[in-house]
């Protein structure tokens, strides 16, 4: 202890740095030893010189400092006006755009395969909404048209969503363009094809939809029964051109007609659609149920028995009334006696 | 003398036994690579071994390539790093004695 206390007292700023001097000295002698003993290895190793590269080298690589040459020595515009071959097209192609050229031409960059996937799947819309529709119809009507499926599917691929043919329906709508295209198709089918569409697909279609029949493409609307493109009078002729006079209209003409039923007839007139309509044709609707069947199968009566349509809108009506009276007690029985009969009209 | 041989070797102890020294050590050799003094001190090197020969460095003594490469070392080192360091090991002798006090 004494030593130390020594120590304390002979500390003066002289001798701290001498004493800091020292410390430095020894510690940059270190340094150098530790970088001593790298190189020592190294050479014995031989790996000291290995960074380095031999004169032959050297002066291939040296830096060219000549005008019109790059640092390495290559030409600057020795590519622009080349041209090349393309071996695909076998068209002439400037050197600068063959990259983007090939790409799109051998449809194999990352460019290309976005745009005929985005291609794809707009085509796909097009055609998936109308192949779910289609598609029932075809499960359920196999032993009809065995070969309806294949017709069916050929018919889609036809259908190109950038042909003019599309287009013209589209225009001849009643001005309907832009979300029904898709639904158009089904409809299509549901005049032309009324076959492949029972009457059971026809009723659920017409009370989930407004159903009007366009007259310049002979299609149904597809839009909602609340659709502001028809009126309900329209639609109340669909209905009773498809599925005879005594058909289910639409809620919002039931309730405005209540004037000429009693609010009893018109609650059973709700129930009746739930049911899906019973639709009795029964015989005093003969002379309608005559032009429906005129208009069954070929989609080009439909001006006429529209015409018919026109002029008795009441006398369906009335008709009706006494129907739906004799339906509150015929409730069970309602699914036998119209069906046979729209089939029979169909043969 | 004796005093300050003394006081320099309970310096060295101290350094040592709290590992100031390493540290010191370590400090200085980022502080020289840093500056380009190692690469310097290497490029030196090669020049003597391209003189002298590579295999008379192996075969030699390995004194002398110190013998040659210290000096020069000690010359290379950059104003800055040598006044860091040399406040730093100022310092330490100050913090040894202060507890001891």
């Amino acid at each position: 202890m004494k030593m130390e206390e020594m120590s304390l007292s002979g500390l003066d700023n002289s001798k701290l740095e001498a004493i800091a001097h020292e410390i430095y000295t020894d510690l940059v002698e270190d340094a150098c030893l530790g970088l001593c003993f790298e190189v020592h290895r190294a050479v014995k190793c031989g790996y000291f010189f290995l960074d380095d590269t031999d004169p032959d080298s050297m002066k291939d690589f040296e830096i060219v400092d000549q005008p019109g040459v790059d640092i390495f020595g290559q030409v600057y515009n020795q590519w622009k006006n080349k041209e090349c071959v393309c071996p695909n097209c076998s068209r002439s192609i400037a050197a600068s755009r063959f990259a983007p050229h090939l790409e799109k031409c051998l449809g194999m960059g990352r460019n290309s395969s976005r745009i005929a996937n985005r291609r794809i799947a707009s085509s796909n819309n097009m055609n998936k909404s109308e192949s779910d529709q289609e598609d029932n119809d075809d499960i359920n009507d196999n032993d009809w048209f065995y070969g309806s499926e294949k017709k069916a599917k050929k018919r889609k691929s036809d259908k190109n969503p950038n042909s003019p043919r599309r287009s013209k329906s589209l225009k001849h709508k009643n001005g309907e363009l832009s979300s029904n295209s898709d639904p158009f198709k089904y409809s299509n089918s549901t005049g032309i094809n009324y076959e492949t569409l029972g009457p059971e697909e026809l009723r659920t279609l017409l009370t989930t939809q407004c159903g009007v029949i366009s007259e310049h493409t002979k299609k149904m609307c597809t839009r909602s029964l609340r659709c502001p493109q028809h009126t309900d009078e329209q639609r109340r002729t669909v209905r009773v051109y498809f599925l005879g006079p005594s058909a289910p209209l639409p809620e919002a003409e039931g309730s405005v007609e209540n004037d000429s039923f009693d609010v009893a007839e018109s609650q059973a007139l709700m129930s009746r659609l739930q049911w899906d309509g019973s639709s009795d044709l029964s015989p005093s609707d003969s002379a309608s149920s005559k032009t429906s069947e005129n208009g069954w199968g070929v989609g080009t009566n439909n001006s006429e028995s529209r015409k018919t349509k026109k002029k008795k809108p009441h006398l369906s009506l009335v008709g009706a009334a006494p129907g739906l009276s004799s339906n509150k007690k015929k409730k069970p029985k309602p699914p036998a006696p119209p069906t046979p009969s729209i089939y029979d009209d169909i043969n | 003398m004796n005093k300050d041989a003394q006081m320099r070797a309970t310096i060295n102890k101290k350094l040592i036994e709290t590992g100031e020294q390493e540290r010191l050590k370590e400090l200085l050799r980022a502080k020289l690579i840093k500056c380009g003094w190692k690469d310097q001190l290497k490029a030196h090197c090669k020049n003597v071994i391209k003189e002298k020969g590579l295999e008379h460095i192996t075969c030699s003594n390995f004194d002398d390539l110190v013998a040659e490469i210290t000096p020069k070392g000690r010359a290379l080192v950059p104003r800055l790093c040598e006044e860091g360091t040399f406040s730093k090991n100022k310092n330490f002798p100050c913090s040894v004695c202060q507890p001891l006090r």
